[in-house]
């Protein structure tokens, strides 16, 4: 029998079991969650079942308001229902996977699983979402069974939002199950799988821990202040712009401290252990209760000025007081800033001259060797750990990748006359006259294995499909700087942006057509998507704003509005061409971006999804078939036979899409509003996506593909604008939009239903996308939005004038 | 001109909408129940006594569409003969329908009429189903289609009504409401059988009545400090919250309008006299000044002084525009609104006028007053006045 998680359990309601609750609620799995019995019931309470789940209904109650939101529909959160561990232990007999994600106390644990053990149902897998605590001595006691179908799920905090889940074999967890979650995990939940070794701290934390508790010790021995190291371990070295401490304030330092203790307690091994041990600085200020975000003091803290100004104050590691941080200035830096690609910004930060420069290359180069050290101690492969450093930390690069981006060998004849220990599988590598740990062969990307002493293929699964290598193969069929059309092979090409933010423009616009063209003669279908980078990443950002305001300030209005046709008929035709069109969506899917995907025959979306048509945001509105095909896409869903509807109800909620300048929180939520239809498909895991289009391009075609007749369009005319012109009066007197919102929303409205036209007129396509342009044009021709544009523009943010 | 007198004046209690006791009870079954309870009530009347039944309806569609004055007479077994109609001026409705009736009776044309009104808001929204307001008209006479809320927050600031003061308002009408719930002093209100939708064992459904007697609206519990820490709903900064504004709600009321002639034929003992009834336009983006624009035109035309009456029903779409009608004309607030208003009892819109009346009918009888005046303001930018006197 198939196995399957049709129900789960997670035991304890923190921010962790919360997070994992709402994934699976997510993912359509019906989810008990479970935590204690408050200890401190008073007396009148003790039967009464809301007091007894007090503290799990605070736990889901919290995952609910959490913001960015764990869950990606409110609604989900009804597949999740609560109790108690005294009360409703039974249910978990029910489960098919049982996790537990209680406080990290060792005995609890074994308490617990000694309790799990008699009710579990037969062949359930229990799994621990412990960060620390060696499985071997968790499952202590318990037998065979339970051992077999036991292992560890490590999930990293937001669940939601980071890729990484650790997956850690117990000694005796059987092979089909250890296949079982890693598939589970990565198709169903949508993570990166890692394959880590019962070692304290597994892999991420075990790197990344070390990272930062070395970055504070040589801070203080390098004289370089907090924002010093932040600016330089931020975008720079492909690190988040949380960069050090920032994230160390999110993390908590209770919490890394807590990490770090643990970690050097059961690493008496280590040849680096004592890089576990925090500066006393920050003991200090743990005993003060400056922990970071949770105390609202921690590195960091923002203040307010009487007239409610914001200033971001940094502690001083020596008095531990408070001064106004100020911007960063390093010669490394500057050259970073200059540089284009991340690997020239890293060589450009670690080989730089100045003080900053040479401790950010002591910190890394420590960093690295210890990583090479930690195998196959923590892990089998490079791979795995630098994966673990690019989903848990969100680093563009893990350490092995950074190390090739900065010059294998030219840094260890650099780490070798500073004195530092080589390990020796380097020095072996290097011996063999291997000077990097990943490279491309024919398309395949292969890494250094330090088992076999030889390069290996990077082995992914079959349903992912990577753009790069097919790039590496030669598989691009037509190409320009801005776009590329790539053989997927079965007749299925994958158009890709590869503009900054994938935004469109003239090229992209033109390869719309040409794509079009290729694929009618030598195809089968189309996918529109891309494997840009980044988190949450862009599938596109929208048009190019600052080419619309160039060709604008120039009076260029002519060669724009032919491009927007271009744009607006580029997409059409690719809805009515005879073969299907799937766009893959993800991230930011916005404006043009948006557009795109309202124009094909079926999206594919990952989970997290934030699309929306933004453009009143600069004083524009969607005009590249956008108001047309979000009202089509609405009213899609509707049997021919329903002639008789009041149009109403369908045109306010596209326009309020649009007038409002929504953007949803996940797919789910895309799929609430009406982005997507009945018909899309999500996704949960982003590298699945180019894959799972094309899959869905094949299907459509064996099942006999044929495009959608053309037939027009039911608006409601006049009728929608004095709706729209009553309600936005309205809310122009109470102020809570501005004059220029009003005319831009009455413009939407206008566009939307059609202009001016009796209500329930039946129209051809071409009317709307006819009104899309003009009111366009008209609109780039008002001063206000111009401002919009620039003040976006110049500032990233919209201005409401 | 003869005299037109009120006999029976009866309401339902005022409920909730969506959320209170009449929310699954379709209007026609309030009106019914109402029409019925005022013949019952009415000592020797019969049905086919009845010359006309008039009801006030500020959205007369759907469940409420098809005049529902004719549907509900003939749903409640008047004759054939017996005729009815639907009256609408908005937020007056109720009380255009009981003066229309009593000017059948004054000018000779009918001996017995019955007014009434009835809004279930819970069927039928604020607006209606399917607003369409003009395209090119919205534009150019925006004000004429402004929100309520709008109008009241251009009434609070036009006229400095400040949101203490509204708030303040506010919490007297729910003290003064639930003090004559309790003390069961709203003896015009009729126990009405309500319906729901019981969900069975097996998951089916089952239809199911109830007797509702007490108004659902009236917050017996709200503070001061509760009702100020609202959010102004209708503009940014504004001082309108959903704890100063009326509530929406669903109910019916009916009077019984006859002759003196007939009066005397049944024997009944009638409860008041109309005698006069007015209407005035003012700004539609202020329409809640009416009744201060209202009531002083009643005054001259009845050759009435403001101290003469004893007794005000102002309706209370928002605690704005009934304070600042209140201090504009100088009437003492002991005598306003006695039981509480629509703040706490609701304005079930084309039903408030004849509740209204129902209202002050009883708490002039209650008090002993001579002269009572049933006011209110009326979307688009009206007020309406009404003068009762108590019959001996």
């Amino acid at each position: 029998m198939p196995r399957k998680i049709r129900s789960a359990a997670v035991i304890g309601s923190g921010i962790m079991g919360g997070g994992i609750a709402a994934l699976l609620a997510g993912t359509g799995i019906k989810t008990l969650l479970l935590d204690i019995v408050p200890p401190d019931l008073q007396k009148e309470d003790k039967n009464n079942p809301a007091a007894r789940n007090r503290i799990v209904k605070a736990g889901l109650d919290a995952a609910l308001a959490t913001q960015p939101a764990l869950f990606m529909s409110p609604s989900d959160a009804q597949r999740i229902s609560i109790g108690n561990l005294t009360d409703d232990f039974e249910k978990i007999a029910d489960c098919d996977w049982i996790i537990e994600v209680v406080v990290e106390n060792l005995k609890i644990k074994q308490d617990l699983y000694k309790r799990i053990a008699p009710v579990r149902k037969k062949n359930s897998i229990v799994s621990s979402n412990t960060s620390g605590i060696p499985l071997k001595a968790m499952s202590k006691g318990r037998s065979k069974d339970f051992k077999q179908h036991f292992l560890g799920t490590h999930f990293f905090n937001p669940v939601r939002y980071m890729k990484l889940l650790e997956i850690i074999p117990g000694e005796e967890t059987l092979p089909d199950i250890l296949e079982f979650m890693a598939d589970f995990g990565e198709r169903i939940l949508g993570k990166g799988i890692v394959w880590a070794k019962d070692t304290p701290n597994f892999v991420g934390n075990r790197i990344g821990v070390q990272g930062m508790v070395k970055v504070m010790q040589l801070m203080l021995e390098e004289g370089v202040s907090i924002p010093e190291v932040d600016a330089l371990f931020g975008p720079a070295m492909g690190r988040p712009r949380t960069g050090m401490f920032k994230t160390a304030d999110i993390v908590g330092l209770d919490t890394l401290a807590h990490v770090a203790k643990n970690t050097y307690e059961l690493i008496a091994e280590d040849e680096d252990r004592e890089s576990f041990v925090l500066p006393e600085f920050v003991n200090t200020m743990i005993n003060k209760n400056l922990l970071g975000k949770k105390s609202q003091s921690g590195f960091y803290k923002t203040e307010l000025t009487p007239d409610w100004q914001k200033i971001r104050k940094v502690i001083d590691p020596q008095t531990l007081e408070y001064a106004e941080a100020r911007p960063v200035e390093l010669p490394c830096l500057a050259a970073a800033q200059k540089a284009k690609t991340l690997p020239e910004k890293m060589r450009a930060v670690v080989y730089g001259k100045d003080q900053g420069a040479r401790f950010a290359w002591q910190a890394v180069a420590n960093n690295l060797i210890y990583a090479a050290n930690r195998i196959p101690e923590i892990a089998d492969t490079i791979v795995d750990i630098d994966n673990a450093m690019r989903w848990g930390f969100n680093l563009e690069m893990g350490p092995f990748e950074a190390w090739d981006a900065i010059g294998l060998k030219k840094s260890v004849t650099r780490m070798e006359k500073e004195g530092f220990a080589i390990p020796r599988i380097i020095k072996k590598m290097l011996k063999a006259g291997h000077t990097a740990f990943y490279k491309m062969e024919n398309g395949i990307v292969c890494f250094y294995d330090f088992e076999s002493e030889s390069y290996k293929e990077k082995v992914f699964s079959p349903n992912i499909i990577s753009l790069a290598s097919l790039k590496a193969q030669e598989k691009v069929v037509q190409s320009s700087e801005s776009a590329s059309l790539i053989d997927l092979d079965d007749g299925v090409f994958c158009l890709e942006f590869h503009t900054k933010m994938n935004s469109l423009n003239q090229q992209i616009v033109e390869a719309l057509h040409t794509a079009r063209e290729f694929v009618d003669r030598q195809g089968i279908g189309l996918v529109i998507g891309n494997q840009a980078g980044g988190m949450p990443g862009a599938f596109s950002a929208g048009a190019n704003l600052a080419d619309m305001s160039a060709a604008a300030k120039a009076g260029r209005y002519a060669d724009i509005e032919l491009l927007i046709k271009n744009l607006q008929y580029g997409l059409q035709e690719l809805r009515y061409a005879p073969f299907p069109v799937v766009a893959a969506p993800f991230g930011l899917t916005l404006g043009g971006g948006c557009e795109v995907c309202l124009a094909a025959d079926k999206i594919v979306a990952h989970a997290e999804l934030y699309m929306g048509q933004v453009e009143i945001g600069v004083g524009l509105i969607p005009a590249g078939g956008g108001c047309l095909n979000l009202m089509k896409k609405c009213l899609s869903a509707l049997p021919a036979v329903v002639t008789d509807f009041d149009l109403a109800k369908f045109f306010l909620p596209v326009f309020m899409a649009i007038a409002m300048a929504k953007v949803t929180i996940s797919a789910a939520d895309a799929r609430a509003n009406g982005f997507l239809g009945p018909c899309d498909r999500i996704v949960f895991n982003r590298d699945y996506l180019i894959g799972e289009a094309k899959k869905e391009v094949v299907k459509m075609v064996d099942e006999g593909y044929a495009p959608p007749p053309k037939r027009k369009i039911r608006i409601l005319g006049q009728a929608a604008q004095g709706m729209v012109a009553a309600e936005v009066s309205n809310m122009l007197s109470g102020k809570f939009i501005s004059e220029y919102d009003a005319f831009l929303a009455k413009k939407i409205a206008y566009v939307i239903s059609g202009g001016d036209v009796r209500d329930n007129t039946k129209v051809d396509e071409d009317v709307i996308l006819t009104l899309e342009r003009e009111v366009f044009i008209d609109l780039l021709k008002e001063e206000k939005t111009l401002a919009r544009i620039e003040h976006m523009l110049t500032t990233g943010k919209p201005l409401r004038n | 001109m003869r005299d037109a007198y009120i006999v029976t004046s009866l309401r339902t209690p005022g409920c909730k909408r969506k959320k209170g006791a009449f929310k699954d009870t379709r209007p026609e079954d309030l009106l019914v129940f109402m029409l019925n309870a005022v013949v019952e009530q009415t000592k020797g009347l019969e049905k086919k006594d009845v010359a006309d039944i008039m009801i006030g309806c500020s959205f007369p569609e759907a469940e409420q569409g098809l005049n529902i004055g004719r549907i509900a007479s003939q749903i409640a077994g008047f004759p054939v003969d017996v005729t009815g109609a639907t009256v609408n001026r908005f937020c007056a409705s109720g009380l255009e329908a009981i003066a229309q009736s009593a000017l059948r009776v004054m000018s000779g044309w009918s001996d017995i009429v019955i007014g009434g009104g009835l809004e279930s808001m819970t069927y039928v929204p604020m607006g209606g189903n399917l607003p369409r307001p003009h395209p090119e008209y919205t534009q150019k006479m925006a004000d004429l289609y402004a929100s309520m809320g709008i109008t009241a927050e251009n009434v609070a600031n036009r006229y400095a009504v400040s949101r203490e003061a509204q708030d303040e308002f506010a919490y007297q009408s729910q003290m003064k409401a639930a003090e004559a719930k309790n003390k069961n002093l709203f003896k015009e209100l009729v126990p009405t059988p309500a319906t729901r939708y019981v969900p069975q064992k097996d998951g089916t459904y089952n239809k199911e009545t109830f007797m509702q007697d007490y108004d659902d609206g009236i917050r017996e519990d709200t503070t001061l400090e509760g009702l100020s820490g609202l959010n102004p709903v209708f503009a940014a900064g504004g001082s309108v919250t959903a704890g100063n504004s009326s509530q929406m709600t669903d109910g019916a009321a009916a009077s019984v309008i006859m002759s003196e002639d007939k009066v005397k034929a049944l024997g009944v003992q009638p409860i008041a006299k109309l005698k006069s009834y007015t209407t005035v336009g003012c700004q539609p983006d202020e329409m809640g000044i009416g009744p201060a624009l209202a009531i002083p035109k009643l005054m001259k035309m009845t050759g009435t002084d403001l101290k003469d009456i004893g007794l005000f029903e102002i309706n209370e779409a928002f605690a704005s525009q009934a304070l600042y009608c209140v201090n504009q004309l100088g009437i003492d607030q002991q005598i306003v609104n006695i039981h509480g208003g629509a703040i706490a009892l609701g304005h079930p819109l084309g039903c408030t006028g004849a509740k209204l009346c129902a209202t002050l009918l009883s708490n002039m009888r209650q008090r002993g007053v001579k002269y009572g005046v049933e006011s209110m303001c009326v979307g688009g930018g009206m007020g309406a006045a009404a003068l009762f006197e108590l019959c001996d």
